[in-house]
């Protein structure tokens, strides 16, 4: 199995590479950080003796993805499965934010994302079923005031994953989408978790579990992983609910951890 | 003056360590991840001693490339002014977790910093450790006992319990300083094992939450000053001839778990180079 990871030395990337070297997979890791890479490319080889190619791709930049798609095709590398794993958030509310931070949120999430999906399908493995997860979020099941554009940005993740599987059901193509809620990754994180007191705690997704449920469900042909009892609770509310009420309720419940920040 | 290195030395049992052997003389080169801490830690040393000779390393052990970078910082250092000679290590960085997290490298963070850092720290300061016949101590823990290492999923991915990654890198501690022993004894290095028993520091209170947490800040209340296991270190220091034990407690040897046996530090030693693409039986000895 020949297996893409975008964003692969971040937390939930690691994490998925960790899963799919035990798995004997080969992999091709790409992330704009590229010392990352190298410790994680490292660390594979070392615990799984499995191959680890890397390649530091800035996914938002059509030419650096080119350079990248140069690479695998001149080493003629095809693929079995892609995990679109890179994706950012900056803290604050909308105006608390730099214009530009806003836009980078959809360019890496969306434009980049749909960039490279494009382009390894393209590149799929001839005669052999694909995968595809997208790393979405539980946040793409509600609207999220003072977390606007990353909700939105997550929802269309969702959407699009669901079209796309549709349309590429006869292709022998599955298309996941994955919505953790909180996981701890990094420092940040687990910052956050500690100031949602309670919720933090309950909504958080143990980062391992996510990894190997993700990469097995993906496998059975899944269409959706939500991890989690309360995830789920809470998912089906957000569709039962009025979108405006549950707008109110984010709203303020996200002023009480942050403080008012969607003027500041 | 002899030298001694101490990671973990800006605060809790390090930082204690590091003030009692000063006072008593020793040349102490601390390790520490934040600078800021490193510079109160200095200050407190020398505010209580003048005279103390203290240097601070700063460097996050967790990543295996700082282990490397301040180990040749700290070989320089000795090589200029201590004629390469390393009279002790004392390996006691260590940290808890709540959650499964991991390292630059993809390796679980508390087997990760509470036993790997050490491990690749000690091959590294090995030739100055060989130079002085040194001794190696390492903070370990009760908590050892009764545990086995999970050597098929080591970094404990399948159903993550994070007081058993706990126990196993304490184990794991024990292990590798048997497995130095078995080594190296011979030719005049010792490794040492401190218990330093239930001890009134934040190691379980920083970068975890939830019941971790809560549990550590009730339990630490009922521990000891750090000052008190720290006189185990200096003792182990000291004591001339070196002890001949493997695992202390209050300044006396103690009965550790029946897991700890060779053919398990071997296999230990061979998993744990592999991970830091190391082989101890290529230092170069002088």
């Amino acid at each position: 199995m020949n297996v893409m990871i975008t964003g692969a030395s971040g937390g939930l990337g690691r994490a998925l590479a960790n899963e799919c070297g035990r798995r004997g997979y080969k992999l091709f890791l790409t992330d704009i950080n590229e010392d990352g890479l190298l410790c994680i490319k490292r660390g594979l080889e070392r615990q799984f003796d499995v191959p680890v190619a890397t390649a530091a791709c800035d996914l938002t930049n059509a030419e650096s993805v080119d350079k990248m798609l140069d690479f695998i095709d001149k080493h003629e590398i095809r693929f079995d499965m892609l995990l679109n794993v890179a994706g950012l958030d900056f803290e604050g509310g909308f105006l608390g934010r730099e214009r530009e931070e806003l836009v980078k949120i959809v360019l890496l999430n969306n434009a980049a994302t749909l960039r490279i999906t494009h382009a390894i399908l393209k590149r799929r493995r001839p005669g052999r079923p694909f995968t595809i997860v997208f790393v979405s979020s539980l946040a793409s099941m509600f609207p999220m005031p003072i977390k606007a554009t990353y909700a939105a940005s997550k929802r269309f993740l969702l959407d699009f994953a669901t079209s796309l599987r549709q349309e590429l059901k006869n292709e022998d193509v599955n298309v996941l989408t994955l919505c953790p809620g909180g996981m701890v990754t990094t420092h940040e994180t687990i910052c956050s978790i500690k100031a949602q007191g309670f919720w933090g705690n309950a909504t958080t997704n143990p980062l391992e579990g996510v990894a190997r449920n993700t990469i097995d469900r993906a496998l059975a042909g899944e269409s959706i992983y939500v991890p989690g009892m309360l995830n789920r609770v809470l998912s089906f509310f957000g569709k039962i609910i009025p979108r405006s009420w549950v707008a109110a309720v984010v709203y303020w419940r996200w002023k009480e951890v942050t403080g008012d920040v969607s003027m500041s | 003056m002899d030298t001694i290195v101490i990671t973990g030395a800006s605060s809790g049992i390090g930082l204690e360590t590091a003030r009692i052997l000063t006072n008593h003389g020793f040349n102490v080169l601390g390790i520490a991840r934040c600078e800021a801490k490193c510079n109160r830690a200095k200050e407190r040393i020398l505010s209580e001693n003048p005279d103390a000779k203290i240097t601070f390393f700063v460097a996050d052990l967790m990543q295996q490339r700082e282990v490397v970078r301040v180990a040749e910082e700290i070989t320089f250092y000795l090589d200029k002014n201590c004629n390469g000679k390393l009279y002790a290590l004392i390996n006691n960085a260590g940290c808890v977790r709540s959650w499964y997290m991991t390292t630059d490298e993809g390796y679980e963070q508390q087997f990760a910093l509470n036993h790997l850092a050490g491990f690749l720290l000690t091959y590294k300061l090995l030739p100055a450790l060989k130079k002085a016949q040194g001794r190696v101590i390492i903070t370990g823990s009760k908590s050892h006992k009764g545990i086995k290492v999970r050597w098929d999923d080591v970094m404990l991915c399948h159903r993550y319990n994070p007081l058993i990654a706990y126990k196993q890198s304490k184990l794991c501690n024990i292990l590798f300083a048997k497995g130095l022993n078995d080594r190296y004894a011979a030719a005049g290095i010792r490794a040492y094992v401190v218990d330093p028993g239930l001890v009134n520091t934040d190691i379980g209170n920083k970068e975890t939450g939830g019941l971790v947490n809560f549990i550590w800040a009730l339990r630490k209340r009922h521990g000891v000053p750090p000052a008190v296991p720290a006189k185990t270190y200096a003792f182990l220091c000291m004591q001339k001839p070196m002890p001949e034990g493997l695992y202390y407690y209050l300044c006396k040897e103690k009965k550790y778990s029946g897991q700890v046996t060779s053919e398990n530090a071997n296999r230990l030693f061979e998993l744990s180079e592999r991970l830091c693409d190391i082989r101890y039986e290529e230092v170069e000895m002088v």
